[in-house]
């Protein structure tokens, strides 16, 4: 049975941390799942970026409706479903984390929240004026500089999301689709209008803040560790088997 | 037997793709794709099952939506946007 908790009562006495470096997406994906899979008593916060560039998609999306495969493939990027929910999303100029974790709020808008927050901290840290919009967003002066996307398996909470250092929207809309070509040119100056970055902010200085945070809202020591070789052997056997795939990425 | 698709707006988007029987107006076989979350994800799935065989009438159809997500958690539609996205696809 899954314990339930308030917010504020959850306090880690250490924090497992994991900065896996640059991947391809379905190592990504893979390594997410493999560390829900694999988790101690330790929440994990993974820090990871991807090399190439990719295309993530939600669990409920259609790949052929939301992205140009052909245009993807020839420039290079990697395309994948998620284990989450949610839009499409092009990954490029970017810190990403993932939390995972066997406490946390039953609710789901309260567990975005627990978490969002603690995100938000880490960038006002950085000077930026920062607040979160339920369900999964953070904003900066009302522009989206951060999405996240959560999912539960075998008590596990994921949440991984986000944290823009650069956005390039025209290439965004070169790789994704739009529900209307009519209205292309309109979409794409609203997301213009709608989304921003943490410009200025390096890789290593949004990890690092990202990491003060944690420690110090769950009051935890952090663990500077590296995967296990179960959970290497565990991410490239699900990368391979499962997140390169077409039966896992044409789903829907 | 008619292929149809619809792409509706509700605060998430909906992509619905159906096949219906034109002559007992059921839902034959259904896809519903979008951006939304649903908790536990597998509820989809079910959802989709539970809609096969059902009328494509309003009141029907939001019931038995209810009923197959009497147990989950969505954000970006809910049953009444849901039978209108379904119901878009006849128009």
């Amino acid at each position: 049975m899954v314990a339930r908790h308030k917010m504020s009562t959850i306090r880690f006495s250490k924090i497992r941390v994991l900065e896996t470096g640059y991947n391809n997406a379905a190592l990504n994906m893979a390594i997410d799942e493999a560390l829900i899979e694999n988790i101690g008593d330790a929440p994990i916060l993974r820090i990871y970026g991807w090399q190439p560039a990719a295309v993530s998609i939600g669990y409920f999306q259609s790949i052929r409706e939301e992205v140009d495969l052909e245009k993807c493939s020839k420039i290079g990027v990697d395309v994948v479903r998620r284990l989450t929910g949610g839009g499409a999303v092009l990954h490029e100029i970017e810190l990403t984390y993932s939390f995972i974790t066997k406490q946390y709020p039953q609710n789901i808008m309260e567990s975005y929240r627990w978490i969002c927050e603690t995100i938000v901290i880490s960038i006002k840290r950085l000077g930026f004026d920062a607040s979160f919009v339920p369900l999964n967003d953070i904003v900066v002066k009302g522009k989206k500089v951060s999405g996240s996307a959560q999912t539960r398996r075998k008590g596990v909470l994921l949440q991984h999301g986000t944290l823009l250092l650069g956005v390039d929207v025209d290439k965004m809309f070169c790789v994704l689709k739009v529900p209307s070509e009519k209205f292309k040119d309109k979409i794409i100056k609203d997301v213009k209008e709608r989304v921003t970055s943490l410009a200025g902010t390096t890789f290593e200085e949004m990890a690092s803040s990202l990491k003060t945070s944690f420690a110090t809202k769950f009051d935890a020591k952090l663990l500077a560790d590296t995967m296990s070789t179960e959970e290497i052997n565990h991410a490239n056997w699900l990368a391979e088997r499962k997140y390169n795939s077409g039966e896992w990425n044409r789903r829907r | 037997m008619k292929r149809a698709h619809n792409v509706y707006k509700s605060q998430k988007l909906i992509r619905i793709m159906l096949e219906y029987d034109e002559t007992e107006n059921t839902i034959n076989w259904i896809t519903i794709a979008g951006d939304f979350f649903l908790y536990p994800e597998e509820a989809l799935e079910t959802l989709e099952a539970g809609l096969i065989g059902t009328k494509l009438e309003k009141e029907t159809l939001k019931q038995e939506i209810d009923n197959c997500l009497k147990n989950s958690e969505v954000y970006g539609f809910d049953s009444t946007s849901l039978t209108e996205a379904i119901l878009g696809c006849k128009t």
